[in-house]
């Protein structure tokens, strides 16, 4: 008896699971204290992967048929973890619009299928100078991606200098993107 | 002045729907009745007061009141009439107001019907109702009013989100709020169940259509939802497991659990408590939606007015309306148990089997939305789940349930199978092998998803189309129109409603087997091929909206034979007063399939982005949702089978009730 009058409390101490963590993270959000930009990487200051991925490829591109983060030594770059079916990745399209005319992104589709990613782009615009189809994921797991949308902040010498994970809002650019990249002198 | 009228009707309903909500409690416990009759007034008068209130607010958008901040702030002057009304709940106060006005309107139909009811049951749904109503009207007047002034008044507003000015979208928030709210009154019955520790049969039977107009409700609703992303986004899909769409889907999956095993207390007074947990459940998981939305916690493409300021409240409402109810459950649930008096093999168990597998689904889809949010609050790590996860998760359940659902409804109650069982059988498996193999013949390549999902179609199309023609063929006693009318309505809806997951699923396979996409950079004159189509690109043409630009490509499409048979003209706006610009698909939808244009970037120079694509039987998707909807409607209405042991509520409503059940 005891036994079944139990599992008349399972649906309570479910639920009150579930408020615990809806109610951690609201209260994490309105302290200011639930902040994704003070998630840890282990190659901040380090160099980034050694990455080699076949490009997305698309008309007018007569480049060569991979992509890797070489190609922008001498230069920073952002690297950007994005994929069509992820919903954040639309909505940090803009961001991404307004960062590609400070400094150079590199597009990694995460996951994703060559002509959904083309269809995203189309949809929400290109601000990638480079993308690379990571169709397997394998990339994401040597960079220690989270999840999508993820991005990198490297210097000219492919260091690791920043990582964020989640979308771009307007705050986290102003909070911590355009910091980093000023002092970077981009 | 009507602003502050309806903002005073918002506060006299306040305080009457808590009078409905705490006063018939008393009456009911002491047995009062001139105490118990307060509960009908009280929800009659406050159902007046919301309408008056949320009039009120109507018409500040109609008359583009810009002393009124909501009107400022999301409404324009040169926007068409219809969004100027349907933004009203085109942002978070105004919706709200709209939820509310749903809750008060259900309690007031249920106040002014119901005659049959005993007298306190009726006045304890009705507090439970009144209880919900107030913690909304509370969350409205302390935290969102809608009535707010502003001090200067703006010569014009702001504007309504672009993407939100669609027809789709004007009722959609109104379906959809019928559905969810509408469990609130399955919710209502089982608290009043659970306060009396009582549920019966008459319990289940005056339930049902409250939970069969709440899942059609929802149904439609969310069909609506997905047609809307479908020629809004301008992206081709219709539905993208997004937060938002899994908070609608959820509360559908446990509502459709519900609707199912209320047959069974209904029929055989069994599996009472795991009923009275779903209504629960059903409408918490409504609840939750609204957290989500609109706390802004889960970032999601459709979500408005986040702010977690605001979530503090919905967590509030969410604490006392879910965990309330579940602490009682967990007081009175064991009184409700029966014991089970069939076996696996009869309607009972095909029932079960529907509900585990529905609550399976409901977790997975639970799961993939808070996980996410569980995993950072614990280890501070960010992730996304997306269509890979519920792809390999919630389909085959999905797959599963579709399998019982063929066989389920030829099942006896109690034990055993029928007569009707075999030939059912037999039909549904040949069913699934000819359409899979008739499919496969003619287009090779698919991989086991597919092929099972079309084994499906034909495995459940076959099994309703052979239960059907068992229980109409004309036998020695009776001709085929005799055998016809006896039918009862709630059979009948039970076949239209499964016939139109037949349908849905036909659509969703077609759309993604069959699908043809075609990406190009065409010039003026350029011809492009797409499935057995030639399409001529001739041109762009500016276009003058009512408070639009837009940019509108010309697609002449012909067929084979070169007949022209369709313009389509894809645009792209940019809105005056909100600076933005939306893709506007062209779309020519037919039975067979739809044509979808959409316009991207490009000049005359290097030539228009255009994004094309054929989408076989796509519209067959929306169809079996409403199929589906109707089918509930001829379900919930009507002459109904008649129960294994016929009760009689003229007889004597109050003894039926608390009478102690067969199976307790």
């Amino acid at each position: 008896m005891s036994q079944m009058r139990l599992s008349f409390l399972l649906p309570l101490v479910a639920f009150g699971i579930l408020a615990l963590v809806g109610g951690m993270a609201l209260y994490g959000t309105l302290s200011g204290s639930r902040d994704p930009t003070q998630l840890p990487s282990v190659f901040v200051d380090k160099a980034a992967p050694q990455t080699n991925l076949p490009r997305l490829v698309q008309t007018g591109s007569a480049a060569g048929n991979n992509i890797s983060v070489t190609m922008f030594q001498g230069q920073p770059v952002l690297v950007n973890f994005f994929a069509s079916w992820c919903a954040p990745c639309r909505a940090e399209a803009p961001a991404l619009e307004m960062l590609s005319k400070r400094v150079a992104i590199l597009g990694i589709a995460y996951k994703d299928r060559a002509e959904d990613t083309t269809a995203f782009l189309q949809q929400y615009g290109n601000p990638f100078q480079a993308i690379g189809m990571d169709a397997d994921g394998r990339t994401g797991i040597e960079w220690g991606v989270y999840g999508v949308p993820e991005t990198y902040l490297l210097d000219a010498n492919g260091v690791v200098k920043l990582r964020h994970a989640g979308p771009l809002t307007r705050g986290v650019l102003e909070a911590t993107i355009f910091p980093a990249l000023e002092a970077l002198g981009s | 002045m009507i602003a502050e009228l309806g903002h005073f009707a918002l506060i006299t309903a306040f305080i009457l729907s808590l009078a409905q909500g705490v006063l018939p409690l008393f009456g009911a416990a002491r047995g009062n009745s001139a105490v118990m009759l307060i509960a009908p007034a009280a929800a009659i008068s406050v159902a007046l007061a919301v309408a008056f209130s949320f009039g009120a607010l109507v018409w500040g958008f109609i008359t583009s009141d810009f002393s009124l901040a909501l009107v400022a702030n999301h409404s324009h002057s040169t926007k068409p009439m219809i969004y100027k009304i349907s933004g009203t709940w085109g942002n978070h106060e105004g919706s709200l107001l709209l939820w509310i006005l749903i809750l008060a309107i259900y309690g007031g139909v249920m106040a002014l019907g119901g005659s049959a009811m005993p007298m306190a049951l009726k006045a304890r749904i009705l507090a439970v109702q009144g209880l919900v109503t107030t913690g909304f009207l509370a969350f409205s007047l302390f935290t969102s009013n809608p009535f707010l002034r502003l001090a200067t008044v703006p010569l014009d507003g702001k504007g309504l989100n672009p993407i939100l000015q669609d027809p789709g979208l004007a009722i959609h928030p109104p379906m959809l709020y019928l559905g969810y709210v509408g469990l609130s009154m399955a919710f209502a019955f089982a608290v009043a169940a659970l306060i009396t520790g009582e549920v019966d049969r008459l319990w289940a039977k005056w339930m049902r259509p409250w939970i069969m107009a709440a899942w059609c409700a929802l149904t439609c609703g969310i069909a609506l939802g997905s047609w809307w992303a479908y020629y809004e986004l301008g992206w081709g899909g219709w539905w993208f497991w997004d937060p938002v769409e899994n908070a609608s889907l959820m509360p559908w999956l446990a509502a459709t659990a519900l609707l199912h095993s209320a047959i069974v207390v209904e029929k055989r007074g069994q599996l009472k408590s795991w009923t009275v947990l779903l209504a629960i459940m059903a409408f918490s998981l409504s609840l939750v939606g609204t957290f989500i939305v609109r706390s802004g916690l889960l970032t999601s493409v459709h979500s408005f007015a986040s702010d977690p300021a605001r979530g503090v409240f919905v967590l509030a409402i969410l604490l006392f309306a879910v965990g309330i109810p579940l602490a009682l459950y967990a007081w009175r649930g064991p009184q409700l148990v029966t014991t089970a008096d069939f076996t696996l093999t009869s309607r009972e168990g095909g029932l079960i089997a529907n509900n585990m597998l529905l609550v399976v689904a409901t977790a997975i889809v639970l799961l993939g939305t808070f996980y996410p949010l569980g995993l950072e609050m614990v280890t501070g790590a960010r992730i996304t789940v997306g269509p890979p996860y519920f792809d390999a998760t919630f389909n085959p359940v999905m797959a599963l349930l579709m399998v019982f659902m063929a066989i389920g409804p030829v099942m006896a109650w109690r034990r055993g199978q029928t007569a009707r069982l075999r030939p059912v059988l037999i039909c549904a498996a040949a069913g699934a092998g000819i359409v899979a193999l008739a499919v496969s013949s003619f287009a090779f390549g698919f991989g086991i998803g597919p092929l099972a999902a079309l084994g499906l179609i034909g495995w459940l199309g076959a099994g309703i189309g052979a239960d059907i023609w068992q229980q109409l063929k004309p036998n020695g006693t009776a001709s085929f129109g005799a055998r016809a009318k006896r039918i009862p309505n709630d059979v009948i809806g039970m076949w239209v409603a499964h016939f139109g997951i037949v349908i849905f699923m036909l659509g969703a396979v077609g759309d993604n087997l069959f699908n043809s996409e075609h990406v190009v950079r065409a010039k003026p004159g350029d011809v492009i091929k797409i499935a057995d189509r030639n399409v001529t690109f001739t041109g762009v043409k500016q276009v003058e909206g009512p408070n639009y630009q837009a940019l509108a490509a010309q697609l002449e499409y012909r067929d084979k034979d070169g007949t022209l048979f369709a313009l389509l003209t894809p645009e792209k706006r940019v809105y005056n007063a909100e600076r933005q610009t939306t893709t506007e698909a062209a779309i020519r939808p037919t039975l067979r399939g739809d044509d979808y244009a959409v316009l991207g970037d490009g000049d005359s120079k290097i030539g228009y982005t255009l994004r094309l694509y054929y989408k076989p039987l796509v519209s067959w998707i929306w169809g079996g949702a409403v199929i589906m909807a109707l089918g509930g409607l001829i379900a919930a209405f009507g002459r109904q089978r008649a129960a294994t042991k016929p009760a009689n509520p003229q007889q004597n409503p109050a003894s039926a009730l608390s009478a102690p059940d067969g199976g307790a």
